[in-house]
């Protein structure tokens, strides 16, 4: 039942279910939500934090999504499509709740693997609550690095701030987790 | 272990179930489809069963009426039984294709399905009339009308339906949601 995450190439499947919706196939929308919402919803829930406004945001994403799948080429991935419209609407969502991705002063990000990070015991849920315990910003930045796969450059373009901010953002980001996870280890 | 390794590894354990079942009955009633287009639609695909339902109501009126008319119609039927015996063998006939077919595939409501039987309250209403008047040249040929009228529209049924099915065929599978998904 699940086209996402597994496939961001369009398959007979997916070009079909877009060709039946074009026609006006109310099945055919149903379906495309069943196929989309869980993994889209799972996005919207990471950048908002909260399972109401994941609904509300997710919503409003699908919204446009059924407008315009008349406008996707027929060449472009249509996963690839819907989760850009769903991340814009939660980028949209955090920017009226204030949240502003700024330009960091220096860029004075970390080398990787600086810290030796294989002396913590990580574990699901600890990462999961350290990263929902970080400023809305670097958790945006984290979040679509880590878990929506967007590379530095093109988060860079979504948020509207240059690459090396990202970077440093991210360096930050992490490293605050980091920390989140060790101390949360700690206290199991 | 790095993060991006330890998600990377464990990325479906990260995953929340789906959302609850308010997001889709908000966006069915946003769905880019008109519901007026689709009846549309629909009735034009099946104009013909629509129009079905009209002639054989319209058709027992008429016979009504005719029943009523106290002008005596000359007409002349020499081998009743034997035109009887004719129609009625090619209208079971007909009866018959047409319950191979599956009632939701043929899309006839139950009220037309009834009125399309042979011996349905229009033909009893005849034969009562029939029984009381033997040799009343009227009800004979409206009793023949009847049957005319019946075998004609079953074929139109019959007609329309492999038109229909063949030009289903010829255009597309349809995509079955099991199958696909």
């Amino acid at each position: 039942m699940t086209l996402y995450p597994d496939n961001l190439e369009n398959t007979p499947v997916t070009n079909q279910i877009v060709v039946r919706c074009r026609k006006g196939d109310v099945r055919a929308y149903r379906e495309l939500y069943e196929a989309y919402s869980k993994a889209m919803y799972n996005i919207c829930l990471r950048m908002t934090g909260y399972s109401a406004d994941a609904e509300d945001v997710l919503q409003e994403a699908f919204v446009q999504v059924f407008k315009n799948l008349d406008k996707l080429a027929t060449d472009s991935s249509l996963t690839a499509w819907i989760k850009r419209i769903v991340v814009n609407h939660c980028l949209s969502y955090l920017r009226k709740k204030k949240v502003y991705f700024e330009e960091v002063g220096e860029t004075e990000y970390e080398e990787e693997n600086k810290v030796d990070e294989s002396e913590h015991a990580m574990t699901v849920s600890a990462v999961k609550e350290a990263i929902g315990q970080l400023p809305d910003g670097y958790r945006t930045v984290i979040n679509l690095y880590l878990f929506e796969e967007y590379s530095h450059r093109e988060i860079a373009s979504l948020l509207g701030i240059s690459e090396s901010t990202v970077k440093t953002q991210y360096m930050r980001a992490k490293e605050r987790v980091r920390q989140l996870v060790k101390i949360k280890t700690r206290e199991v | 272990m790095k993060l991006e390794d330890f998600i990377q590894q464990n990325r479906s354990a990260f995953e929340e179930e789906g959302p609850g079942p308010k997001v889709w009955a908000a966006l069915e009633k946003e769905l880019p489809v008109k519901q007026k287009t689709r009846v549309i639609t629909m009735m034009a695909r099946h104009w013909w069963k629509a129009a079905i339902l009209v002639a054989l109501v319209a058709n027992a009126g008429i016979l009504l009426t005719f029943l009523q008319t106290k002008k005596e119609v000359a007409v002349v039927i020499p081998e009743m039984q034997e035109m009887e015996q004719f129609y009625t063998t090619r209208i079971e006939q007909k009866l018959d294709e047409l319950k191979q077919i599956p009632a939701a595939e043929l899309g006839l409501d139950s009220t037309t399905r009834n009125e399309l039987e042979l011996r349905n309250e229009t033909y009893r209403m005849l034969e009562k009339e029939l029984a009381g008047n033997p040799g009343n040249e009227r009800i004979r040929s409206a009793m023949i009308r009847y049957y005319q009228m019946k075998l004609e529209l079953l074929d139109k049924i019959l007609d329309e339906h492999n038109k229909y099915n063949n030009d289903a065929n010829t255009n597309s599978t349809p995509l079955n949601k099991k199958d696909v998904l």
